[in-house]
């Protein structure tokens, strides 16, 4: 019986000893953002030193699921996160009180050009009106990509209900798609140049190019709660931002480093994809759009004003 | 042990293995053969690669870390509060029957679905991940030590009464010697669980341990560390298995067997 009492205490005693060490480094902002390009101008001023320099101290956390990010801010384990702007709006308009405070990244024509639906080999899409009664895999339901072709359809008089969406993650469209599981992916680069030269398919339509948006695709944001009591943290974060943006526009090494350290791609993949365009400012008509297509798509159900949702 | 068994046993051994290990090699070769381009497969020697460097580097063990911890605290808070309760509703009639709807309503839900509301009111990190394993670590231990007490000799509980022990002793000394054989099953059931759900936990939204690193190795397009992450954690599952049978057989020597027909 001591025996035993002995195994069980000894156990507790090992496990008890690790939790001292996870309330520590509270200092520290800690950034919240998905494996993908849009936080690169964190990221490049997390390894540049940027932050730093504007006496700011700052660590990156990856956050697996983008529509995480709003719970992970309100619970206080990141205090700043980079929604997409479904996300942030979504989240806003099921009551958490977050606050726009800076630009990440914004819809451009490069950008634009690297979204497409591809389709598999055996399927033909012609016009707009083919994808009717087709299976098509979004990397999130009501996420960026999906907002996006929906309103895409809409465009161009298709009804989105003939289409049958299913949720399909980015990582695992090529397989997918070579099973024939579904018949298109929304999806980005690498994805659409690694499918293609693999030979699974084509694209099949370019969305995004003829939307022609200019709208932002992620920003950073917090909860009000803290970015009221954070005012100089904020104005530090935001300086810093606009430094490292430029970096991210104008230096494809430096920010194909910075990415490839955060997400953990090989370089070569991260190199073979200008990221997102980095936009520091962000001001609450930018959100305008967003607002209305996605009221359209009856995915808010109150009103929101732009002008509470960015920080002054 | 004779040399006999021995070799009988290593002959077995062999010969188990001789499958996996002619399905391993002709993967390999399919997949060098068709230069296998996917972002979910990828050929052994590849996922024997990204291991090593994952160990190198010593993220593997990090990750290992921060799992297993999650899982044994959440694992000992969920035993000694199952192994409380399961004990009083053993003991107790009318407890027993008071609870039972409560117990029963509660049971039911999947630990996972409370991860949202886990990740607002505690965040991510540890707290998160070890309260959610406990949750899912009380019931197997409650249901089971409150059989096993149940089914304890009652001449054993006579003479507890006869000698006029106090309730705590009577507990300490009766109850749980007499039920642990049975406990511990439970306990090595509820070990299972643990590392399933920390896993869990960690894939679906906490961004530490051997989940996350299955995520984030997935979403850099590394399926050769996905899939080594992936096989350590067969391995840690299986040796936690046999550690436990182990303590098991050491600990009740006989009564182990009793407590497994349970």
């Amino acid at each position: 019986m001591k025996k035993i009492i002995a195994t069980f205490a000894v156990s507790f005693a090992l496990t008890g000893s690790a939790l001292t060490t996870t309330a520590l480094a509270q200092a520290k902002i800690q950034v919240g953002c998905t494996a993908t390009s849009d936080c690169a101008s964190a990221m490049v001023a997390v390894d540049e030193g940027i932050f730093k320099k504007h006496g700011l101290e700052v660590e990156m956390t990856p956050i697996g699921i983008n529509s995480n990010i709003p719970a992970a801010i309100l619970s206080n384990s990141i205090q700043i996160g980079g929604p997409t702007s479904t996300v942030f709006l979504q989240a806003v308009d099921g009551g958490l009180d977050l606050v726009a405070i800076a630009g990440a990244s914004v819809m451009n024509p490069v950008s634009n050009g690297n979204i497409t639906a591809f389709v598999r080999n055996g399927i033909t899409i012609k016009e707009p009106k083919d994808f009717a009664g087709k299976k098509v895999g979004a990397p999130g339901l009501n996420a960026f990509l999906h907002v996006l072709f929906v309103k895409w359809l809409v465009e161009k008089g298709v009804d989105p209900k003939s289409v049958n969406f299913v949720e399909v993650t980015f990582p695992t469209m090529s397989d997918i798609i070579k099973s024939g599981g579904v018949d298109a992916v929304l999806t980005a680069e690498p994805f659409v140049t690694r499918m293609t030269n693999a030979g699974l398919g084509s694209v099949g339509a370019r969305y995004a190019v003829e939307l022609a948006r200019t709208d932002p695709i992620i920003f950073y944001a917090a909860s009000r709660e803290w970015a009221d009591k954070n005012a100089v943290a904020i104005k530090k974060f935001r300086d810093a931002i606009a430094e490292s943006a430029e970096i991210v526009n104008n230096d494809r090494e430096k920010a194909s480093a910075s990415i490839s350290k955060f997400t953990k791609q090989p370089i070569e993949l991260v190199k073979m994809t200008p990221p997102n365009r980095s936009v520091p400012e962000l001001k609450p008509e930018q959100l305008g759009w967003w607002i209305e297509v996605m009221s359209s798509q009856k995915m808010l159900q109150s009103k929101l004003e732009p002008n509470k949702l960015v920080l002054k | 042990m004779s040399d006999n068994t021995a070799k009988n046993t290593a002959k077995h051994t062999a010969k188990a293995l001789v499958l996996p290990v002619a399905l391993l090699v002709a993967f390999e070769v399919w997949a060098r053969a068709t230069h296998l381009q996917s972002d979910s497969l990828a050929a052994p020697s590849d996922v024997v690669r990204a291991l090593a460097e994952a160990f190198a580097d010593f993220s593997i063990l990090i990750a290992t870390r921060d799992t297993l911890f999650s899982a044994f605290t959440g694992l000992a808070i969920g035993s000694i509060i199952g192994l409380a309760l399961g004990i009083a509703f053993g003991l107790s009639n009318t407890l027993n029957r008071l609870m039972e709807v409560t117990v029963e309503a509660i049971r039911p839900i999947p630990s996972i679905a409370l991860l949202p509301i886990a990740l607002i009111a505690l965040g991510f990190g540890y707290r998160m991940e070890i309260v959610i394993v406990a949750f899912a670590c009380v019931w197997p231990i409650l249901i089971l030590s409150r059989a096993a007490v149940r089914s304890i000799e009652p001449r054993l509980m006579e003479v507890s009464r006869a000698l006029r022990l106090p309730a705590a002793q009577r507990v300490w000394k009766i109850i749980i010697p007499a039920a642990l054989p049975r406990i511990f099953v439970a306990f090595r059931l509820s070990a299972g669980i643990a590392l399933i759900v920390a896993v869990t936990v960690e894939i679906a939204i906490n961004p530490i341990g051997l989940g996350a690193g299955i995520m984030l190795a997935q979403q850099a397009l590394r399926a050769d560390l996905m899939l080594a992450y992936l096989v350590w954690i067969g391995v840690i599952g299986y040796a936690l298995n046999i550690v436990l049978v182990v303590a098991q057989r050491r600990l009740f020597g006989r009564a182990a067997l009793s407590g497994d027909s349970a």
